[in-house]
């Protein structure tokens, strides 16, 4: 019955949201459609994850030619990595529809259509298709921002988007090198990721491509130094569509890196390993302090979230199991915590009109259930042991200190700073005096109660029972590691034993 | 048989533009008679064509032509563009001169002589039969962009371009004249034979080969032969504009190709040579494009840059199995967006062409949405976005240049698009991102719509399912 469920989950909310797009609808109609819609797909999503059993490999897979002469196929699969990412797309999307309901027919159309694009970025195991839903994921961002954000937006769009394509088309070089490196080797045409991961590249364009992949999906993540877009992108975007980049897409690009890179440049990977990961500490430094000085709560969120994200990346770049599977738990957790943060903060837009910290006060006196949520989803952030957050920065910590101690070190004292300026921003925003405009604050209503309450539930639920997730992801990340540790040390022999015939001859 | 099965379509043509020339002469036939008839011809000729479908590679009667002719699947692809761009131009037309009244039955008479050159080029295995089909295509596309007689922009541009069309046609005579002192026939096959023989080129072969790439360069508006192309392609009118951008240069690169795939020894010996034409083409062509305000002239400049892309192709292309099928997919796709975009601009351009500036544009999504997701497919396809035909175009190049191992000259092509990023998303912000400033009037119901959403499907159809490679 779920042969075709991959397949359901990227089109329907494609088509429905270029049906959308097309069709002169009323704006609540949208979204009553672009709500029933998502909620569809949550519960295929529901469906997925329960009948998953990580054992072995690609799961739900679906294969179609698509080009024969290039060997292109359309070809999807989910496995233990994917899936708690594809848990993160599809868990979270109805709560953007069921909260914010004062947008236009074309936003929900756009909102429907990133969603399946980045379904399917998740889900394609070919190259190719992956590039493909990659490219498009951006399209609807690019017209949510332009068209509905704040008053810098034009500046800001333009700037995510010439960022983000020149990191593509970089990528798509990349790509080819590497299908064209399939072709010489094997003599056949192949994207499909399973197949590429019997290619053995050396020399300087195998690290040029290496890097170009890098530079693709470290600007989405967004890594230390390709930030520079995140804090204009996702404080003039729509609250729905920071969610969005934040919650997901810096995910599909850390997800990007564990599925493509890794078992494609396995020596190019190792080499890198340690760049990388200082790399991920100093972004998480580096725009934690930088939160500590914003005004703009939705910026202060923005630089947390990059940071946090700089951890996730650290997680990748461990190679071990725990930091990998920490990596994979924590990209779930940072998106109900970080990215339910975002809502909020809309909703507090929406209701008072202002972001500004020092316009803020007392908001937990007028509205303790918000303030309570509000509380969950911050101290989720910044690790609070008992919440989602706790588990993944634990066994990303925890792998680090295994690959190295020293940057096990940092990254273990630099999330001291999250603590921080999440604590403090809590402390200015809900307790002290309450304010001229946070006077009529109104708490949370029912309905919002009720679209929140599960995210909250999953936060805790996924600090109290981490074994549920981590069981279904641990299995692959396993054979992952494994095959990355097996390549690297035989390459690192190989380079050891630079005269062939001295050392073989020992038996 | 099968010989004059393949020259059908050029029968067809050729009729119907001696059938418009008599039909001009009595007074009551309406011009828009004349655009239907017109749409008929290519029409018919273009589902001719795709019935004869790909036949094995025939010398079209080989006794009576001498072997000049020869048909095989790249001149099938090439004919099927330059026809459909025929078509979808005649329906540009019919909008365009419902405003602009300036157009008389030649008009369409003219422009079908012309597709007959194109298509006859591109069937052309010889030197001076291809001589004799780029005059009767230049010939009527001089009088084409000087069509509208009281424009002094229009004026210009039949001036700069017959006069730079004359030199390339007399450096194109020259190399002829050069290569058959060297080898003794304008004949392809020959020239080949002879090169079997020699395994270099001779010094008349260089030179006379040189003379003809230079007069093919300037037709296909490259580096260093490329500055015509801005105001000649600003003076003449928008559908004039988007034929001469995409049926011409299919034509031309037609001929470009087959002449450089004649033998293995032919290419090798340019490659170098076309390896710096396409870099400074990409990027001579992207410098020009950014500097750009208005549309016409900034889809010149990027006519510039995809014919680079072209170069890439060509400098990638195996001469010994030359199927040309990334040249002809990359035209085809090319050919879709720009005409997908004169067409909407032949309708949204009002009279005499008043909105030409990326600033007229701005709003457009507000007053005519459909229009605008329409020009925005069509530029997200010449900028390669996927899933568009561009992307697929990009696609087939860049990996063709990667198995020829001219892995510096992909990553340029790559750089390249990124920097055309700018200006095609510069026309999709003004259209979106700002307030409607202007009514945007549209008289009647243009057919042009018709043709631009029928393009928009193509756009997507061709990338979806790539038939041709």
């Amino acid at each position: 019955m779920f042969e075709y469920a991959l397949s359901v989950i990227i089109f329907l909310p494609i088509l429905t949201g270029l049906a959308l797009l097309l069709f002169p609808l009323r704006g609540g109609v949208a979204r009553a459609v672009g709500f029933i819609v998502s909620v569809i797909i949550l519960f295929i999503g529901i469906e997925l994850f329960l009948g998953f059993n990580g054992k072995s490999g690609m799961e739900y897979t679906e294969f179609h030619q698509w080009i024969p002469s290039l060997g292109v196929n359309y070809a999807l699969g989910i496995d233990g990595i994917s899936l708690l990412v594809m848990v993160a797309a599809t868990f979270l999307f109805p709560m953007v529809f069921s909260i914010f309901k004062t947008r236009t027919k074309g936003f929900y159309g756009n909102l429907l259509l990133a969603q399946g694009a980045m379904l399917g970025a998740i889900c394609s195991t070919d190259l190719i298709l992956f590039y493909v839903f990659w490219e498009i994921m951006l399209l609807p961002i690019f017209f949510m921002i332009g068209i509905y954000g704040g008053d810098k937006r034009l500046s800001a769009t333009l700037k995510l988007t010439i960022y983000t394509i020149a990191g593509s088309l970089l990528m798509l070089a990349a790509i080819i090198y590497v299908g064209t490196s399939y072709h010489e080797q094997f003599g056949k045409w192949s994207f499909n990721i399973a197949d590429l991961q019997a290619l053995s590249l050396s020399g300087g364009f195998a690290i040029t491509a290496f890097l170009m992949f890098m530079v693709a999906f470290a600007i989405k993540i967004p890594l230390f130094p390709f930030h520079t877009w995140l804090p204009d992108g996702y404080t003039e975007a729509p609250t729905a569509t920071t969610f969005i980049l934040s919650a997901i897409m810096a995910k599909i690009g850390v997800y990007g890196v564990i599925r493509f890179v890794i078992p494609v440049f396995e020596v190019e990977f190792t080499r890198f390993a340690i760049l990388f990961s200082l790399l991920g500490i100093a972004g998480m430094l580096y725009c934690g302090l930088a939160a500590i000085a914003q005004k703009d709560i939705k910026r202060l969120l923005a630089f947390s979230s990059a940071s946090h994200m700089g951890i996730i990346a650290l997680g990748v770049f461990c190679m071990n199991v725990q930091a990998l599977s920490g990596c994979l738990f924590q990209i779930m957790a940072h998106a109900t915590s970080t990215g339910v943060l975002f809502l909020f903060v809309g909703l507090m837009e929406e209701r008072l009109g202002t972001r500004n910290i020092d316009d803020l006060g007392g908001i937990a006196y007028r509205a303790p259930i918000f303030a309570t949520f509000f509380a969950i989803a911050m101290l989720a952030s910044v690790g609070l042991p008992g919440t989602s957050g706790f588990i993944g920065e634990f066994l990303i910590i925890l792998g680090a200190i295994k690959f190295n101690a020293f940057i096990g070190f940092l990254a273990g004292t630099t999330l001291i700073i999250g603590v921080c300026y999440m604590l403090w921003m809590f402390q200015r925003v809900f307790f002290e005096k309450g304010k001229e405009r946070t006077e009529s604050f109104a708490d949370l209503n029912g309905m919002e109660i009720l679209t929140f309450v599960p995210v909250i539930l999953l936060i805790i639920g996924m600090g109290i029972f981490p074994q549920t997730f981590l069981e279904k992801i641990e299995p692959t990340a396993q054979q992952h590691v494994a095959q990355l540790t097996a390549v690297s040390a035989s390459q690192i022999a190989d380079t050891t034993v630079q005269n062939p015939g001295h050392t073989n001859h020992k038996n | 048989m099968h010989d004059f099965l393949s020259l059908l379509p050029l029968v067809i043509i050729t009729t119907g533009a001696i059938l418009l020339m008599l039909l001009s002469a009595f007074e009551s036939t309406k011009v828009e008679i004349a655009s239907y008839i017109s749409m008929g011809f290519y029409g018919v000729a273009f589902f001719v064509q795709l019935l004869i479908g790909c036949g094995p590679e025939t010398t079209i009667f080989s006794e009576t032509f001498n072997g000049m002719l020869v048909a095989n699947n790249f001149s099938m692809a090439a004919c099927l563009v330059i026809l459909g761009c025929g078509f979808f131009t005649a329906i540009s037309s019919h909008s365009y001169f419902k405003v602009n009244r300036f157009c008389t039955l030649e008009y369409y008479s003219i422009m079908m002589f012309s597709v007959c050159g194109m298509m006859l080029l591109t069937l052309t295995h010889e030197l001076i039969s291809a001589f004799i089909a780029i005059e009767i295509m230049s010939l009527a596309i001089y009088i084409l962009v000087g069509y509208e007689r009281k424009n002094v922009k229009a004026t210009e541009a039949i001036l700069k371009y017959l006069i730079l069309g004359a030199f390339a046609g007399a450096f194109y005579t020259m190399g002829a004249a050069l290569i058959y002192g060297g080898v003794g026939s304008t004949k392809f096959v020959e020239i080949a034979a002879t090169l079997n023989i020699d395994k270099t080129i001779s010094p008349l072969l260089l030179g006379g080969g040189f003379f003809i790439i230079v007069a093919l360069l300037f037709k296909i508006a490259a580096f260093p032969f490329h500055s015509w192309v801005i105001d000649v392609y600003d003076g003449a009118s928008a559908p004039i504009t988007g034929f001469m951008a995409t049926a011409l240069k299919t034509a031309a690169f037609a001929l470009f190709a087959n002449f450089l795939a004649l033998h293995t020894t032919m290419h090798d010996g340019w490659v170098t040579f076309l390896f710096y034409l396409a870099v400074f083409t990409m990027f001579g062509g992207n410098l020009i494009a950014i500097g750009q305000d208005n549309i016409k002239r900034m889809l010149a400049a990027s006519g510039i840059v995809h014919s680079g892309y072209l170069l890439i192709a060509l400098v990638a292309m195996n001469a010994e199995q030359f199927s040309g099928s990334v040249i002809a997919y990359y035209l085809a796709a090319y050919a879709i967006g720009t005409l997908g975009i004169f067409a909407s601009l032949s309708y949204l351009g009002g009279e005499g062409e008043k909105r030409a500036n990326f600033a007229d544009f701005k709003g457009l999504a507000k007053v005519h949405p459909y229009s605008a997701a329409a020009i925005t497919v069509f530029l997200l396809s010449m900028a390669g976005i996927p899933p568009t035909a561009g992307f697929m175009g990009k696609f087939y190049v860049i990996t063709s240049a990667f198995s020829a191992g001219h892995i510096a000259l992909a990553v340029l092509g790559i750089i390249s698009s990124i920097l055309s990023m700018w200006y095609y998303l510069r026309l999709i912000v003004n259209m979106y991102f700002h307030e409607a400033t202007d009514t945007f009037e549209v008289q009647g119901r243009p057919l042009a719509t018709a043709g631009t959403f029928v393009l928009v499907f193509f756009v997507f159809a061709i990338a979806l399912y790539p038939v041709v490679v």
